[in-house]
């Protein structure tokens, strides 16, 4: 009796060292990859501390960052402040933001971008390889887009709008993040210093600086009511010279045109509008668009939702863009007329990013497809001696894509032409014709672009807008579109369209008109 | 009593005497990138108290289950290995004067308990002691686990030690013996009346509660002190053991069932109560939420097993120090069985369960061929002791079950456990050496 009662406890005996042989099967074989590669593994986080990280390249080849293992610690060095918030930094007390951030685990080396080779690593527990990186940008004109800026707060983007290639990216002010990498005890002073410094350096303000942008914003209303068919290039508002003077009323609040100084009112159809940034004339559009397609062309244009540069799983996240107060992490539908008419000229609750600006921009280049913007072009075996420059062996490339539409082609090439008008037309060159590439040593070129003045309250002085794209006679040619703020900087007219169109013919100079 | 050969332990027991110096070697090879093997003191202390084991056995004539000392020896010596291999200051004694290392200090007590087992299997030739006192016995366990509740040390959250001068032991791991006796001793005694009998609570058949009151009383004054004094572990294993000899007695599933629901009810309750008891079980359910707090240990170890991978680290190569300090602090004693898993990979692993299940397989052998219920029962309890015990620490540590603080016997490092799982190994090879002299005799009677 009890000798068979035993021989049925051996069975439960058996099956329970059975059950714990399976949980060590499971943990020390089948889950063994997942549990290696957490981020708080300390196996983890002794590697990062002590192996080689691969470096990074600009377009030309030019190295940007690199890594030197001495004394067991894997010290990186920047070469280019102005590249500081794109790259961002890689630091064992501090984590890493940005490109480094983003490409972690192809940088150390921890993944192999070859899922074959990866599984192999695996398998043979390989010392992880890092890779290199080579970006979109070029060193010359990032830079050059840096000095343009000079000592003034603000922001300059631009992408190729074919590609989605982003060809600079410019926040200031920047700060040199060398010292964050390296030994742990001495990256908490770097990092305290410029954490004390004035004017925020560690905002990316090309992705996370939120400004209203004022006027360049009629670009999406113009777009917006044109697609919808809201509009016309020939439309006009049979009350809106009047109102020019004596101001709009919508919903019993006045909408006051701004100082339209040498120029006279007159009824403005979409051009001349367009030319002399006509407020009332921009209302009366958004009016007629309506708030629900207002919202709608929003959204298609990139508004109202994260984006990133690069792709989901390695991108780097930009802001939401706003056209109405933020709601669950989109827009919240317009209060009233009053706001949508104000958002329709770029005032009310409109917040935007720079790099959402420059996409719009793209956008009317692109024949009204939004490119998905990009940075990093490829990915290369890691170079033993950086400074020598990348390895011929590129392991994988990445591209932008065809992007989404937003709008058709046609008016595409309606609001492109009213943007070229607003840059040379003869009201219009008085405005953003600052931004005319061919005032910067770059002939047979028209530009398309267009000014904003952001009024931001009493006291306060305007932020400086401007956005356009170049080559402009043909859609095909544009190669380069821009978005530049300067905060505070006055009128889009005096500050930012001569930056963009300094930047943009800077550009036309290194690759040529051709593109 | 004449001396007996047992050549079959001898020829299992020899390979330690070149394995576990070589363990020794290769840990300390690995660890200083040399080839000094390092010193040899503890592993041929520790070999040649094995070979003196097996040489004692076989003086006071025990002719019991050849298996169970070689099982014993190669857990110990794994043991001893990972333990002399860890830094020697992180546990240890200090007595007379003299500061005792960890690996010393096991060697120590792994002498005191080979001596408490040959004692057993060579002078315990009658049980009566045992049975005819088992109230003596249960009465003086309890009062034993009162006075260590009421005026012993608390060390990490829990009172179980008691100190006689520098050396701590935990009367936790002798009333574990002592309970296995008395349930052994009770049920053996109303074993007939206990199948028999049932009465009927809806779908469930309860047993005659009358004849079970004393045990359970005696049972539930131990579980109330066990839980009092926060030692979960072995609350659980108390439990299982009470639950094991209940289910080996009556060849009842449904009392089995029964207890289980009630040790599921009281869990719950104990959940909702003690803050301690949360904490386990929350880290349990997920210790990823908070790895450098809470659930650190549990990830550490879970980081460890995955690390040693099919074949392990190699002796000495794993266990990556965080900053001068071990991965897992509770290393020697709670995770031990991370640590080998880590080092030998899912084949030492295996190898080391393999050993227990060799154990405990070759404990209900001897239980089945015990010549009466008592010693049968005695067997049961005594085994299934060490295959719970073994079963929740290391399932603890692979995350079936929330951790609780129980060592791995023969393996872990501690005098209490180790003394007490020898003084089980003596009575098992006591009980085995009266069924293979009886059955001698019976054959020589035919």
């Amino acid at each position: 009796m009890i000798a068979t009662n035993v021989r049925r406890l051996s069975v439960y005996l058996l099956l329970a060292f059975a059950s714990v042989s399976g949980a060590l099967v499971w943990w020390q074989v089948l889950d063994a990859q997942a549990l290696a590669t957490r981020q708080d593994n300390p196996q983890v986080i002794a590697t990062r501390r002590s192996l080689p990280r691969g470096s990074v390249f600009d377009s030309q080849g030019r190295m940007l960052a690199s890594s030197v293992v001495t004394d067991g610690i894997s010290r990186r060095t920047y070469t280019d402040p102005v590249f500081t918030h794109l790259l961002g930094y890689a630091s064992l007390r501090f984590g890493a933001t940005g490109v480094e951030r983003a490409w972690d685990d192809v940088l150390t080396g921890r993944t192999d971008p070859n899922p074959l080779r990866d599984l192999l690593n695996d398998i043979l527990a390989r010392q992880p390889e890092p890779h290199d990186l080579t970006l979109t940008i070029d060193q010359r004109l990032q830079d050059f887009a840096a000095a343009q800026l000079g000592a003034d707060r603000g922001a300059v983007v631009a992408i190729d709008p074919r590609t989605g290639a982003v060809l600079a990216m410019v926040s200031n002010p920047t700060y040199d993040a060398t010292g964050f990498s390296g030994d742990p005890a001495t990256a908490q002073a770097a990092f305290d210093a410029v954490a004390g410094a004035a004017d925020n350096p560690f905002l990316d303000r090309s992705r996370q600086g939120h400004y209203t942008p004022g006027s360049i914003m009629k670009v999406l209303t113009a777009s917006a009511a044109l697609d919808a068919g809201a509009i016309t290039p020939q439309t006009t508002f049979t009350d809106q010279p009047r109102e020019e003077v004596e101001g709009f009323v919508v919903n019993g609040f006045t909408i006051r045109e701004h100082d339209l100084a040498p120029v006279a009112p007159a009824l403005w159809d979409l051009s001349p509008a367009l030319q002399v940034s006509s407020n009332i004339y921009f209302a009366h559009v958004g009016l007629e668009l309506g708030a629900a397609r207002y919202l709608d062309y929003a959204r298609r244009f990139g508004f109202c939702q994260a984006l990133r540069i690069g792709s989901d799983v390695r991108g780097l996240p930009i802001d939401p863009s706003y056209v109405s107060a933020r709601a669950d992490g989109g827009c919240a539908p317009f209060r009233d007329e009053v706001e949508l008419a104000s958002a329709a000229f770029g005032q009310a609750a409109v917040s935007v990013t720079p790099m959402q600006m420059a996409l719009m921009a793209a956008t009317i280049a692109n024949h009204g497809a939004v490119p998905q913007p990009y940075v990093v072009r490829d990915l290369r075996s890691h170079a033993a001696t950086p400074a020598a420059g990348p390895t011929d062996s590129v392991l994988e490339s990445y591209g932008g894509g065809r992007g989404n539409p937003a709008i058709s082609s046609g008016v595409a090439d309606q609001v492109r032409r009213a943007m070229i008008d607003a840059v040379l037309g003869p009201i219009g060159k008085l405005y953003a014709g600052a931004g005319d590439v061919t005032r910067f040593g770059v002939s047979g070129v028209q530009t398309a672009g267009k000014t904003g003045t952001a009024e931001r309250g009493p006291g306060l002085k305007p932020h400086s807008w401007f956005i356009g794209f170049a080559p402009a006679q043909d859609a095909a040619l544009a190669s380069i579109a821009v978005a530049v703020i300067v905060e505070g900087g006055g009128s889009g007219s005096g500050h930012a369209a001569p930056i963009g169109g300094a930047v943009m013919a800077e550009w036309l100079k290194l690759v040529g008109t051709g593109g | 009593m004449h001396a007996v050969p047992r050549p079959l332990e001898l020829r299992l027991l020899l390979p330690l005497v070149i394995l576990v110096p070589l363990g020794f070697a290769v840990t300390h090879i690995a660890q200083t990138s040399t080839l000094d093997p390092g010193p040899m003191a503890v592993a041929i202390g520790y070999v040649g108290l094995m070979l003196g084991a097996h040489l004692a056995l076989r003086l006071v004539g025990n002719r019991g289950d050849e298996l169970l000392l070689p099982c014993v020896a190669t857990m110990g010596g794994i043991g001893i290995v990972m333990l002399n291999r860890l830094p020697q200051e992180l546990l240890g004694t200090d007595a007379f004067g003299v500061r005792f290392g960890m690996a010393t200090t096991q060697l120590l007590w792994f002498g005191v308990g080979v001596s408490a087992m040959v004692l057993l299997a060579g002078r315990f030739r009658d049980d009566g002691v045992l049975r005819h006192y088992k109230y003596t016995w249960a009465l003086a366990g309890t009062l034993l686990l009162v006075i260590t509740f009421l005026f012993g040390r608390e060390v990490n959250g829990a009172r179980l030690w008691i100190f006689l001068g520098p050396i701590g032991f935990q009367p936790g791991e002798a009333i574990k013996v002592v309970l296995v006796i008395f349930i052994a001793g009770y049920l053996a005694e109303k074993r007939t009346l206990l199948a028999g009998a049932s009465a009927r609570i809806g779908p469930f058949s309860v047993p005659p509660l009358p004849y079970l009151l004393p045990m359970i009383a005696i049972f539930v004054i131990v579980m109330l002190v066990v839980v009092v004094s926060r030692d979960l572990g072995t609350a659980l294993l108390f439990m299982g053991i009470f639950l094991t000899m209940l289910f080996v007695a009556t060849g009842r599933r449904s009392y089995v069932l029964l207890g289980i629901l009630l040790f599921i009810a009281g869990s719950f309750v104990a959940y909702n109560l003690f803050g301690h008891v949360r904490i386990r079980v929350d880290n349990w359910i997920d210790p990823f939420v908070d790895p450098s707090d809470r659930g650190y240990q549990t990830v550490q170890a879970l980081y460890a097993f995955g690390r040693g991978g099919l074949f392990g680290e190699g002796l000495g190569q794993g266990l990556p120090t965080i900053s001068g300090h071990l991965p897992i602090p509770a290393l020697p004693t709670d995770f031990i069985f991370a640590a080998v898993a880590e080092e030998l990979g899912l084949i030492g692993a295996f190898a080391l369960l393999a050993l227990v299940m060799c154990l405990v397989f070759r404990g209900l052998r001897t239980a089945m061929l015990a010549r009466d219920d008592f010693s049968a029962m005695l067997a049961v309890g005594l085994t299934v002791s060490l295959g719970l015990q073994t079963l929740i620490i290391a399932a603890g540590n692979v995350k079936l079950v929330p951790l609780t603080g129980i060592t791995f016997p023969f393996v872990s490092y501690g005098g209490s456990s180790l003394l007490a799982c020898f003084v089980i190994v003596g009575l098992l090879l006591a009980i085995s050496h009266r069924s293979v002299v009886d059955a001698q005799i019976e054959g020589r009677g035919q």
